[in-house]
């Protein structure tokens, strides 16, 4: 199913976004209509290195022409490249070439159903250790991502929120924060903030994502709610700064007012530096943050890409539909 | 929550018969142990290493110039005849099982030369460091030191001191409650023996004690090469929160400064309380004995209707450490709170048997046990029984245990036990033993902080849970810092 919709490109990246050339496209008429829309390839399987039949495209709306040919154009934040993973432990192989590009100030989402590879997508990013990757190539604002260890990650500035963060009895939040910022700061070449001047850095983190003090004494997620745990996440990312946000089923759990709570947090610290990567079964975190692009996962790969009409589509007729298309 | 119907395997007897009637002539003099107790006309109950040191203890008491106290008369008459059908238990005794105390049987153990001269000069900290706080009765070797004691800050009406020196109507307090607990093991006994003074707290009805009450028990006698004996000391101490009463107690173990890892001692320790009808007592439980130590410890606590005790245990020091801890629910409505942290390093171990026994309605209680072993020949115990008897309807007890094994072949022994006869209850337990927990760690590093500060930070937190709910903060950062210097010395965090 999902090999349907592989194209092949001849060509490495386009770094540049006015690139002359339209690729040669085979096969798929279906492809082509979605590809003619586009002003340029962002999403292509660099197909020299390996024969690997997986592959997706991922194309622009048309909306992002604006930017062509303008100087400083958004410079790619991350680029995922016909990443393979497997378990670590059983070998069995969970992502089957991903391949993504993000951009700078740029909201993505991938949608997909339960066991498409979503969650392990994002946590192969975050360098979990339960997975092994064993092709293709992440890079992150220019370097190896996956040469690096997940502190490694964090310090350059990707962010993972948990689906189900867990909890840590002993350890109270605000002293998490600080040793999580200090780690930061440390890698910086910065000195450690003591407990009062972290906590002047931290109240108007506070005051953003609309987080009570109380939560700073409690210990790490420990007896929070669905809703306090993401909030919670929310609040390590602006503590951290991160570039890249990866938001793993944010929504999991939440009424609606906790959805907005949270998504409200997510879209106040958007700059048009910094990146967010949602995963999500539902639409409706759509309609709080929205994406630039919606991406189906669906069997370890990337199997369609569009905006939020795709998203539309999904909830009208399911994955199925969209998979057949 | 899950409930759960776990019985234990059934006790076997609780004085196995010893096969070898012919210890007798080994008692060399029984009839000096207890005058006016007869004895066994058949003594093969006894075992001769038992009424040899019962002996000395006694011994070592006659040459006070002053008669004991009624209480203290009691507790020697009631202790010596219970004792007479103890044997020092083996690992065929269930209790002892998997703590092995034929170290101790073998050490040539000797009762502290008490009594103990009142102007001692070298009294380490905390006992001559009193915190502004707190009120401070100092106990050294079993004997209270007024000298070293502050006890104005206390309300009127409070009394802490000797039972000797006790009004009379709280001395026939002393004397109905003491010794009330039938099911002590020889160690209880040979406390009840060797036991110099009983140290009293006395709480009057409706009065809250606002002022913290540090416990200071310090073992001052000790050898390093072990050549001197082994001196064991008794301290004994009753806590009676009469009804509506309230006190925070910090009990408190020590043999000199954290470093003193050496000396040799044993500290064979009972503490009674009793709580009162809707009466509340905070129990902080600070164990830092030296690490070559022998401590053996009783707590038997009596909760009346509506009462609340909360305990919380951290227990770091002695070659062999065993908490016996029994609470017994008298009326219904009972709030028990059980929170213990154990720390077991080369060749230590840290052993908790707790039983809460409830036998009325609405009892709820909460029980969590921590260990860290951070050495191979480290060891835990804990064997936790909650028995909810037939009238303990509507009772809701947790026990939650876990256990952190830092290194291979470090080992912990496991008997989270409910014995439930009611049927409308709500009990749940848990036991989980583990390494460091993966996805702890990997919270940790996605956030920037690289692995072994991860695991420094998770492996205090481990025990943090526990000391985090020591109630008086001063004491709560003394403990988890020695927790931490202890940690860092072994290698455990680096």
């Amino acid at each position: 199913m999902a090999s349907a919709f592989s194209l092949h490109f001849p060509f490495s990246f386009p770094s540049s976004s006015s690139h002359p050339s339209f690729p040669k496209l085979p096969l798929n008429p279906s492809i082509v209509t979605l590809s003619a829309t586009s002003s340029r390839f962002r999403h292509v399987h660099h197909s020299r290195r390996s024969r690997i039949p997986a592959a997706s495209i991922a194309v622009d709306s048309p909306s992002t022409s604006k930017s062509d040919g303008i100087e400083n154009s958004p410079k790619p934040l991350l680029e995922v490249k016909d990443l393979t993973a497997v378990i670590a432990e059983s070998k069995r192989k969970i992502l089957h070439g991903i391949n993504l590009v993000i951009y700078e100030g740029e909201v993505h989402a991938v949608m997909g159903k339960n066991g498409s590879g979503k969650s392990t997508f994002s946590k192969v990013l975050a360098g979990h250790p339960d997975y092994e990757v064993t092709g293709g190539s992440v890079v992150f604002k220019g370097e190896n991502l996956l040469d690096m260890d997940p502190e490694e990650r964090s310090h350059a500035g990707l962010f993972m929120s948990f689906q189900a963060p867990v909890e840590i009895p002993g350890v109270s939040n605000i002293d998490f924060l600080r040793m999580s910022y200090n780690a930061r700061r440390t890698k910086q070449g910065l000195k450690e903030l003591g407990p009062i001047e972290f906590y002047g850095f931290l109240s108007p983190k506070l005051a953003a994502v609309n987080i009570d003090t109380s939560f700073l004494d409690r210990n790490v997620n420990e007896g929070f709610s669905g809703g306090e745990k993401k909030r919670n996440e929310i609040l390590q990312l602006a503590v951290l700064e991160a570039d890249m946000a990866i938001l793993d089923e944010i929504d999991s759990g939440l009424d609606v007012d906790a959805l907005q709570d949270v998504a409200k947090a997510v879209n106040s610290l958007s700059t048009p530096k910094n990146s967010v990567l949602m995963i999500t079964h539902y639409r409706r975190l759509l309609d709080f943050i929205k994406p630039k692009y919606v991406h189906i996962m669906e069997d370890g790969r990337i199997i369609k890409t569009g905006d939020v009409s795709l998203a539309k589509q999904l909830e009208k007729e399911g994955y199925k539909a969209v998979s057949a298309v | 929550m899950a409930c759960c119907f776990c019985f234990s395997s059934s006790s076997p007897c609780p004085f196995p018969l010893n096969p070898t009637p012919s210890l007798k002539p080994h008692i060399q003099n029984p009839t000096k142990l207890r005058p006016s107790t007869p004895l066994f006309s058949s003594s093969s109950f006894s075992d001769p290493v038992v009424i040899q040191l019962a002996e000395s203890l006694e011994d070592s008491l006659s040459g006070s110039s002053s008669p004991p106290s009624l209480p203290l008369q009691k507790l020697r008459d009631s202790s010596s005849l219970s004792l007479l059908s103890k044997s020092w238990p083996s690992s065929k005794d269930e209790p002892f099982r998997f703590t092995d105390t034929s170290f101790l049987k073998k050490s040539p153990i000797r009762p502290v030369s008490a009594p103990f001269p009142a102007s001692h000069p070298a009294i380490p900290s905390p006992l001559n460091d009193p915190d502004a706080l707190f009120a401070n009765l100092a106990v050294i070797d079993g004997v209270i030191v007024p000298s070293l004691s502050n006890l104005s800050s206390l309300p009127n009406g409070v009394f802490v001191g000797s039972a000797a020196d006790a009004p009379e109507s709280l001395s026939k307090r002393v004397l109905e409650l003491i010794a009330g607990f039938p099911d002590g093991d020889l160690f209880w006994d040979l406390n009840g023996i060797g036991a110099p003074d009983v140290a009293v707290v006395y709480v009057p009805a409706g009065c809250r004690v606002e002022t913290p009450l540090h416990l200071g028990f310090f073992s001052l006698e000790g050898t390093e090469d072990g050549l001197n004996g082994l001196p064991v000391s008794n301290p004994r101490a009753l806590v009676l929160v009469e009804e509506g009463g309230e006190i925070g107690i910090v009990e408190e173990y020590s043999g000199g400064d954290d470093v003193d890892e050496v000396k040799r001692y044993w500290a064979n320790s009972v503490m009674e309380i009793v709580i009162g009808e809707g009466a509340k007592v905070r129990h902080s439980y600070i164990q830092r004995q030296s690490a070559s130590a022998a401590h053996i410890k009783w707590t038997f606590v009596r909760q009346g209707a509506s009462s609340t005790y909360e305990v919380v245990e951290t227990s770091t020091g002695g070659k062999l450490s065993r908490h016996n801890l029994h609470i017994q629910q008298l009326g219904p409505e009972t709030v028990t709170e059980i929170s213990t942290f154990h720390l077991s390093g080369s060749n230590q171990t840290q052993d908790l048997h707790s039983r809460l026994v409830l036998d009325h309605p609405r009892g709820y209680s909460r029980q969590l046990h921590k260990c860290i072993v951070t050495h191979s020949s480290g060891q835990a115990v804990f064997d936790g029984n909650i028995k909810v008897n037939r009238y303990a309807q509507q009772t809701d007890a947790g026990q939650l245990t876990r256990s952190l094994l830092l290194v291979p072949r470090a080992t912990v022994n496991i008997k989270p036990n409910l014995q439930i006869i009611a049927d409308d209850v709500k009990c749940s337990h848990g036991a989980a033993i583990s390494d460091l927990e993966q996805d702890q760690l990997f919270y940790f590093q996605t956030r920037g902080v690289d692995l072994q500060t991860a695991r420094n930070a998770l492996i205090f937190s481990f025990g943090a849970d526990v000391t985090g709910r020591l109630p008086f903060k001063s004491i709560q950062k003394r403990v988890e810092s020695h927790v931490r210097d202890l940690l860092a010395a072994r290698g455990a965090v680096q």
